[in-house]
């Protein structure tokens, strides 16, 4: 039995239907992120566990206890606000003391408690100031002190770092992911940003309309997506979706890229997936992410089935850690990730490598994986 | 060549063209500023002069032996009607119903606005819509209705002493005065805050509900400290409007021991014995002017600064 269950929930306001049967699980101590594009119902989904929202159907339990109609502040949770939601008439530490108070725990037990948490969030010479004399920096771990001093069952988080400035942002992250290494706390994490979602998780939740398109790993979602919209929405750059037709025939199929103004690009698939022989001579989608198509010296030594192609370099991005090249197959462009030292030219046709082993294929009609 | 000598050309012409404006503008202002402190200057010198100096002398000119008498009759020896023990006793009349109304309006008004805008129900914008309503009925159109539920309620409160021995202020003219007031002013307060917490953050509540707090905690702790611009706005506009009310304050409690500031002030200067006393007159309007005054410059900067709040705010 999983720490926090979903089971078929949905949401409705009137006649619009904003989750439409969610089922998701995860273990103690796990992080949880939920990720998709706004209005996708993610935070509505976040505020439902809260309790901040009611629910029209289905379940949520946590540690095996139905908290479905329970008043948020008896449900064991804590949770971390965008905007942080500091009460701005309080202190630092009457913030952070705030649910304390409400509970009616004696003043030298919050003083504890407010001294532990400002310890391990380095907050301690800010506890008598006022939230608008910090830096959003400092705001943000006022906000988490608040939720780590009440020691809850489950943490919340609706997109505490996208007020953040870039760098800000990956230093918190940081510091959020250790604090979930050092504490052992199981995290429910609401963001759009896909890199948050792929450093921070152990489960990830893709969600798009009030559905989740796809539940599992970092891992198993960046390497095997279920459909194009995690495909596409998961990973930076995005990956390479080329229209294409499957060829060849029996055991050895290939597929059949379009180029501009030359003769198409065949590339032999050496363990291709059974379902692809049904799509011979039809048009796929054929996915490869741009570090899986590289220059021949800097692909993958011992992936199995690699193939080369003389590709129409018509862009050239060097991003420092990395050269980007932007070629166009199958009427899109498409984006190959080069060592950062390799020497190409624009307007040049440059053998390109195609990491086939990490390629993955889409029915155009269904969206879906072909596998 | 051109390019460069146009800006000094136009900036040069510009600078004396505005002067030019600005000597316009602040002139006028100046004048219409004299214009309004022209009676307000005749009142305070009038009534710093004895009544010789008034009959034979010019309005406009500085009292020449600058004298308090005035305002003390005023205060404790004038003639309000046929008891002549002065206006004192009818200016704490006053504050005894202002005060109170004041308060009671401005936290119901806040009770109102925290619950339109955080606690929604369904048919909001019609409660809303039908308060905001309140605030276009005339004064003269309650008038009747109003003394017939004044009525009722002094009667209910004469069955109540009967049975109790306490009429709980029922049918008392101050206590008549403070539901008037608080009724009548609910429309505006209530929209007051409504736009106020409209902009306020409804995460800040959500955080508060997590934390435990309840219905009136987050009311109390979260919501009333965070509103200080848009109390002060409210406070200073029920104030004014609830001291200088004239029409309510005479039809319920013109006559009797109950009545407030503005109806004495007018007995004041329509008692017909003897010769009319006008710097004594101009004395108590200037103390029945006092407290609005105070209010304002106590509290005058809120007041800016709380419009501004809400306007801007999105």
């Amino acid at each position: 039995m999983a720490f926090l269950e979903i089971d078929g929930l949905r949401k409705r306001f009137g006649s619009v239907e904003i989750l439409k049967g969610i089922d998701v699980d995860l273990e103690k101590g796990g992080f949880l992120v939920l990720v998709g594009p706004s209005g996708c119902g993610k935070s509505t989904l976040l505020n439902t566990i809260a309790g901040l929202e009611s629910i029209t159907e289905g379940e949520i339990r946590v540690d095996g206890r139905t908290i479905n109609d329970l008043h948020p502040s008896k449900r064991d949770i804590a949770m971390v606000f965008q905007s942080y939601a500091l009460y701005p008439n309080m202190t630092v530490a009457g913030n952070i003391a705030f649910g304390m108070e409400m509970r009616g725990v004696p003043a030298h037990e919050r003083q504890k408690a407010i001294d532990k948490v400002a310890k391990v969030l380095q907050i301690g010479h800010l506890l008598q100031r006022k939230p608008s004399q910090l830096s959003g920096g400092q705001r943000q771990r006022v906000a988490m002190g608040r939720a780590l001093v009440r020691d809850p069952k489950l943490f919340l988080f609706d997109e505490p770092l996208s007020n953040l400035d870039a760098k800000l942002r990956v230093d918190m992250r940081i510091e959020i992911k250790r604090l979930h290494a050092t504490t052992g706390t199981t995290i429910v994490y609401v963001t759009h940003d896909q890199i948050e979602a792929m450093t921070l998780a152990t489960k990830i939740a893709v969600m798009r309309d009030g559905e989740v398109q796809q539940f599992g790993t970092p891992a198993e979602i960046y390497n095997n997506p279920t459909n194009l919209f995690v495909a596409d929405f998961m990973g930076s750059p995005a990956m390479n979706l080329i229209p294409a037709t499957i060829g060849g025939n029996g055991n050895a199929l290939s597929v059949v890229l379009q180029r501009e103004a030359r003769e198409p690009i065949s590339l032999p698939l050496a363990d291709a997936p059974t379902g692809l022989s049904a799509f011979h001579d039809k048009p796929i989608i054929f996915g490869v992410r741009p570090e899986a198509l590289t220059d021949p010296e800097g692909a993958e030594r011992n992936a199995s089935n690699i193939a080369t192609a003389d590709c129409h370099i018509e862009v050239v991005e060097p991003a420092g850690s990395d050269t980007f090249a932007v070629t166009n197959l199958g009427g899109k462009a498409v984006v190959a990730r080069l060592r950062a030292d390799a020497n190409i030219q624009p307007g040049t046709s440059t053998p390109l490598a195609f990491n086939l082993t990490k390629a993955v294929f889409f029915d155009p009609a269904t969206e879906n994986r072909i596998l | 060549m051109s390019v460069i000598a146009t800006p000094t050309r136009q900036s040069t012409g510009g600078i004396s063209a505005r002067t030019v404006n600005r000597i316009v503008i602040y002139g006028l202002l100046a004048l219409f500023a004299l214009f309004y402190l022209m009676p307000l200057f005749v009142m305070l010198v009038t009534s710093f002069k004895t009544m010789d100096e008034i009959q034979n002398g010019n309005m406009l000119a500085l009292p020449q032996a600058p004298t308090f008498e005035p305002w003390l009759k005023a205060w404790g020896e004038t003639c309000v009607g046929l008891t002549c023990a002065g206006i004192k006793g009818y200016f704490w009349n006053s504050i005894k119903m202002v005060v109170p109304a004041v308060l009671i309006s401005t936290l119901l008004g806040a009770l109102n606005g925290y619950v339109l805008t955080k606690w929604r129900f369904r048919g909001h914008t019609l409660v809303f819509g039908l308060m905001l309503f309140a605030c276009f009925i005339p004064f003269q159109s309650v008038l009747l209705p109003m003394a017939t539920i004044l009525g009722s309620l002094g009667r209910f409160g004469v069955t109540l002493r009967n049975a109790t021995g306490f009429s709980f202020g029922l049918g008392n003219p101050t206590v008549n005065l403070v539901f008037v007031h608080v009724v009548y002013g609910l429309g505006f307060t209530t929209l007051f805050f409504r736009n106020y917490y409209e902009a306020f953050p409804t995460e800040l509540v959500k955080a508060a509900q997590v934390d435990g707090a309840s219905f009136f905690q987050i009311f109390r702790r979260i919501m009333l400290p965070n509103s200080m611009p848009i109390f002060v706005v409210t406070v200073i506009y029920q104030f004014t409007n609830i001291w200088n009310d004239f029409l309510f304050a005479s039809a319920y409690a013109g006559t009797g021991d109950a009545m407030p500031m503005t109806v004495a002030l007018n007995n004041v200067v329509n008692t017909s014995t003897g010769v009319v006393e006008y710097n004594v007159n101009m004395a108590a309007a200037m103390i029945a002017a006092l407290p609005t005054l105070l209010v304002y410059v106590v509290a005058g900067r809120y007041f800016v600064r709380g419009l501004m709040a809400g306007a801007v705010k999105g």
